[in-house]
């Protein structure tokens, strides 16, 4: 690789790792109260001075909201959300791929079918559904996205199962009268576990794209947690006047979904090589 | 895979370009189609859920400013705030203001060429009361009959002399409508049914048989559309014409649009804040006063509404008979604090605070921050608005936030509805309140009904049964073309004269 390549490869661990520091530090760093309004200091373009004399880098919404404390605190919620999401879908997507990929039979073809009707619902619709019917909180959200992000995962865990199966060491340990839990644990798991890393980047980013979508919507998180599609919903009757209010958390929210997804290339070319 | 983690990146860029697109649109005009006669459409500021002037939600505004284009009443309000006749050519008072007698108008029909009767008024009078509806505590004992065909007569027990402001919330329908018949109503207003969707669209047309002549729209479309900037950037396309109820912060663009004009007219409505007084914490007046002076409502106002905002200094509007101004609440935080620590208030459980309406966030999220501010919790929650009225009625909230009108302009309709403990709206229940209510309906003395208003307004404003921090003033903006919208202070529009010119 040739340098202006390299320094390209490693762009998406360095914003990466720019979020992840935002959202375990940020907060530490920079107060923010979301019930707390300044209506004095509404919409302020970026860099002026606030009612309460502090400096707004990223102006500030219509209710006078530091726009920069929100953006921070949303890429909490955002990576909070998106690694609790993409945890419970995997667990679960793991375990019932795995499943069918070994028992294979009768078992195999049940869960598969079950996979592919449910691969066959609109995920988005489906978690809008789930969203609007209950009260909106955090594992709602959570619960909302999880219902049909787990099946990448199973799909993905059987035929890497399917695969291994057949191989040496695991009718070597079949003959040594190794337990079917055990088999699974040891000698077929791990090899899953490249390809679902992969997966889990690339689910982890359209997980944080769905939850601002239903956030936007105002179906999402409550309003007493930041979320970014909020703040990118409260600024579309600003756009004409208040740019800043919208686009600043999209550019963060695209970036970091951009990011996530050269990640996930990265990740997926090197399971691939090591095969 | 590449190819969803490529959607996903489309994904996002949408997500951004749709953000960052708010595109001038074309510039269409009213459409005008092979010489007939051009169509309106307009978007108001609140979805019509029912055209039943009679139901439940029959005093909502969409549902009036409905009723209003359908049915005819016996009266309605004028130009100058008066009372004229509708359907009603004549009426005189009798007995103390006990008995009224209206005179019909002469050949009046519905729009399916049947004729109006007085037998339509009892009829519609008698649903008003069995259904039970907001309009019917404006008649609490009012019995109405019909001895002749082109006659009616209303009998109370007690004078009535409010009984002209509060006729014009009362629309007269058919009397053999019955289950079904609001899907496709048959009326005796300016303009007929084509279709309705409800919380969508309402598309009328002209009624030919109109006793006053038929509109020269070809068209009227009211459209619901909830999303502000959805709206605004309809008027500046030309799919809609005609849009009102416009925040403050979208008033500057839309005033530099040469092809929009832009009126404010001082409003009859008043942000009223309702505490739940059948809420324990809420019981005591002290605790409600406190409340209201937790919050800073004059930095409010003149932060989020400089053009169409005015602090209030009474409980209805000075546009309406019976204002009578009241000293202001300061705002003291500390003084709050302490009143609700002395009076013994639970800081630890939050307080239902509901609202419906985009337009209303900002203002009660500000209120929120402030009293949050001296450590009370608030949870606010805003609602659709069939499920915010339904709450609304069930008393389902601790603070009801609402733009409450007084299209009747006349204090009657909304003190007189909403106050007195019969009517259970906001659980708040005191006689001497309700004497002063009784009285000022059981006088058609006009100086005597403000002294007596005046004082249930003292009441209600140091007994802070809500708070009322203020007055609204409405803002139209309509494209070019569109000439003859009579701009209603209620925020109801009169389409029935608008001419729009062909571009």
């Amino acid at each position: 690789m040739n340098r202006p390549r390299r320094i390209l490869a490693a762009l998406p661990y360095l914003v990466l790792g720019g979020y992840g520091l935002v959202a375990v530090l940020g907060p530490v760093l920079i107060g923010y109260n979301p019930r707390a309004t300044d209506v004095v200091s509404r919409l302020l373009p970026p860099g002026s001075a606030t009612g309460a004399g502090e400096v707004a880098w990223l102006g500030t919404d219509a209710l006078g909201r530091d726009v920069l404390a929100q953006i921070v605190y949303g890429a909490r919620t955002s990576v909070l959300i998106g690694v609790a999401t993409v945890l419970a879908s995997a667990v679960i997507g793991l375990t019932l791929g795995v499943i069918a990929g070994y028992a294979g039979g009768w078992v195999d073809a049940v869960l598969t079918r079950c996979f592919d009707v449910l691969l066959a619902f609109p995920g988005i619709l489906l978690a809008i559904v789930i969203a609007g019917v209950f009260e909106r909180s955090p594992v709602v959200v959570v619960a909302a996205l999880s219902v049909t992000a787990w099946i990448p995962f199973a799909r993905v865990a059987r035929g890497s199962a399917l695969a291994t199966r057949e191989r040496g060491w695991v009718d070597a340990a079949r003959v040594m009268g190794v337990g079917h839990v055990a088999t699974l644990r040891r000698h077929i798991l791990p090899f899953t576990a490249g390809p679902v890393v992969a997966l889990a980047t690339l689910e982890f980013g359209l997980v944080v794209l769905a939850e601002a979508g239903l956030s936007f919507l105002g179906i999402g998180l409550p309003p007493s947690t930041v979320s970014w599609g909020q703040i990118i919903a409260g600024g579309k009757d600003y756009l004409q006047i208040a740019w800043w209010i919208s686009t600043l958390p999209g550019i963060a929210l695209t970036l970091l979904v951009i990011s996530v997804g050269l990640f996930s290339d990265q990740l997926t070319r090197r399971t691939k090589q090591s095969h | 895979m590449t190819a969803r983690r490529r959607l996903a990146t489309l994904t996002a860029l949408a997500v951004l370009v749709a953000g960052c697109g708010w595109g001038g649109g074309g510039t269409a005009g009213a459409p005008s189609a092979g010489g007939k006669p051009a169509g309106l459409t307009a978007a108001g500021t609140y979805s019509v859920e029912s055209l039943d002037p009679h139901g439940p939600a029959g005093a909502s505004a969409g549902t009036q400013l409905a009723a209003q284009a359908i049915f005819s009443r016996l009266v309605r309000p004028g130009a100058d705030g008066s009372v004229t006749g509708d359907l009603a050519t004549r009426w005189t008072s009798g007995d103390g203001a006990t008995t009224w007698t209206f005179t019909l108008r002469e050949g009046v029909t519905f729009s399916d060429g049947s004729p109006l009767t007085a037998q339509d008024v009892v009829a519609s009078f008698d649903r008003v009361r069995e259904l039970k509806g907001p309009v019917a505590g404006n008649f609490p004992d009012t019995e109405v009959s019909a001895p002749s065909d082109r006659e009616v007569v209303f009998t109370s027990r007690t004078p009535n002399a409010a009984i002209l402001g509060k006729l014009t919330q009362f629309y007269v329908v058919p009397a053999k409508a019955g289950d079904g018949f609001f899907g496709a109503p048959v009326g005796s207003g300016p303009f007929t049914v084509t279709s309705f969707t409800p919380g969508e669209s309402l598309e009328l047309a002209p009624n030919r048989r109109h006793w006053n002549g038929a509109p020269t729209l070809g068209r009227l479309t009211v459209k619901n559309i909830p999303e502000l900037s959805a709206r605004l950037t309809a008027l500046r396309t030309g799919e809609v014409q005609v849009v009102w109820g416009i925040p403050d912060d979208q008033l500057p663009p839309l005033k530099s649009d040469p092809s929009v004009t832009v009126q404010a007219v001082p409003g009859t409505a008043v942000f009223t804040m309702w505490f739940n007084s059948r809420t324990p914490a809420l019981k005591d007046a002290a605790v409600r006063r406190a409340l209201w002076q937790a919050v800073d409502f004059k930095k409010i106002i003149s932060s989020l509404y400089p053009e169409t905002g005015t602090p209030a200094d009474s409980v209805v509007a000075p546009t309406v008979l019976g204002h009578a101004p009241q000293p202001p609440v300061p705002h003291d935080p500390d003084g709050a604090r302490a009143a609700l620590a002395a009076a013994g208030f639970d800081f630890a459980k939050p307080l239902r605070l509901q609202f419906s309406g985009a337009e209303f966030r900002q203002f009660v999220q500000a209120v929120a921050s402030d009293l949050d501010a001296i450590g009370v919790k608030t949870d606010v929650r805003e609602k659709e608005p069939a499920v915010f009225l339904e709450d609304l009625l069930a008393l389902k909230w601790d603070v009801n936030f609402q733009q409450l009108a007084t299209p009747t302009r006349d204090a009657a309709t909304n003190l007189g509805r909403l106050y007195p403990c019969a009517a259970g709206r906001n659980g708040y229940c005191n006689e001497d309140l309700d004497a002063l209510l009784a009285k000022a309906e059981a006088t058609d003395d006009t100086a005597e009904r403000e002294r007596f208003y005046a004082g249930a307004i003292a009441i209600t404003w140091n007994d802070a049964v809500g708070m009322y921090p203020m007055f609204v003033k409405v803002p139209y903006a309509w494209r070019q073309g569109v000439n003859g919208l009579v701009l209603d202070p209620s925020g109801l529009p009169d389409f029935s004269k608008v001419t729009v010119n062909p571009s």
